[in-house]
């Protein structure tokens, strides 16, 4: 498998280490339920036979937080984002939201 | 009574014996190296400043520039460093400083790196055995820039010439394991 890094360009695994799901967010401290809320959020995970966003990180080459959408039935890679540019897009969702809502 | 004046001790000087015909090694113990970080969205301020001074503006990502007296090498998202020869006790972090203190974070970093250029018929085959990137002509040219490992030490390579040339850039506290691995992998030449 190889990871195409936004920054370096194509690259092999050797260069990347896996960090999990990308889709999990931390909870609120003021979370409703905080333990099942924690819970969830430290070890409750999705299996899925087909596309997931995970996180890699170009550890032996820019040191870029990435997430990769790979199909783990196939390993094909569907696009490469850099996790900020991701999160910040998930900020911008979320204060359109609040605004849309206050 | 031992000379009770500290002597720098060379960092690279561990690669050289395996220099061969066709494989020159030139360890680089003269460098004045800065780490240049700019501020968020202040990179445009910092390769303008640059350019008014040298000439030379930030490079592209994976990209090296030289100019007569310095030259610039991206170093990662949002990160340059700064490399010239140390001539007459030239100082890059002192020098830019000034330069450079609105829009950036500079850093001294000649003593944090070890650096020697390969060059010769034998340096493209000779890296290649470690360095998990493709160093053809038709992948990497002179300028190029990769951020990787070689033997799982992480290295910056710069193609600097044609011949082929080129650097190799480490920090200085894996200079001798990155020896050893030279060792290996010039056995073939060297035996």
């Amino acid at each position: 498998m190889r990871i195409a890094c936004p920054h370096c360009g194509d690259r092999g695994l050797d260069e990347f280490v896996f960090l999990g799901d990308a889709r999990v967010t931390r909870p609120m401290a003021d979370a409703a339920e905080p333990a099942d809320a924690f819970h969830a959020y430290g070890y409750l995970r999705m299996n899925p036979a087909g596309p997931t966003d995970e996180l890699w990180f170009h550890a032996a080459g820019c040191h870029a937080w990435l997430v990769v959408t790979r199909d783990t039935r196939t390993h094909v890679i569907a696009s490469v984002r850099l996790a900020r540019d991701v999160a910040l897009e998930l900020r911008a969702v979320a204060s359109t939201t609040e605004d849309a809502s206050a | 009574m031992p000379d009770p004046i500290l002597q720098p001790a060379s960092a690279v000087a561990a690669w050289t014996p395996v220099a061969t015909a066709g494989l020159s090694i030139d360890v680089r113990d003269d460098l004045t190296i800065a780490g240049i970080a700019p501020f968020r969205g202040k990179a445009q301020a910092v390769s303008e400043a640059l350019a008014e001074r040298y000439g030379l503006a930030l490079p592209a990502a994976c990209r090296r520039i030289s100019g007569d007296d310095i030259t610039l090498q991206w170093s990662g998202p949002d990160q340059w460093i700064a490399i010239a020869g140390r001539g007459a006790a030239r100082d890059l972090e002192v020098e830019l400083k000034p330069l450079l203190a609105g829009p950036a974070a500079v850093v001294e970093h000649s003593d944090a790196r070890a650096v020697g250029v390969f060059s010769g018929k034998h340096a493209r085959d000779v890296l290649a055995k470690g360095l998990p990137i493709d160093l053809h002509e038709r992948a990497f040219r002179v300028g190029d820039v990769a951020i990787t490992h070689a033997n799982h030490i992480g290295v910056t390579i710069t193609q600097t010439g044609n011949e082929p040339a080129y650097e190799i850039m480490l920090y200085r506290s894996y200079a001798d394991s990155f020896a050893d691995w030279l060792r290996h992998a010039t056995a073939e030449l060297t035996a």
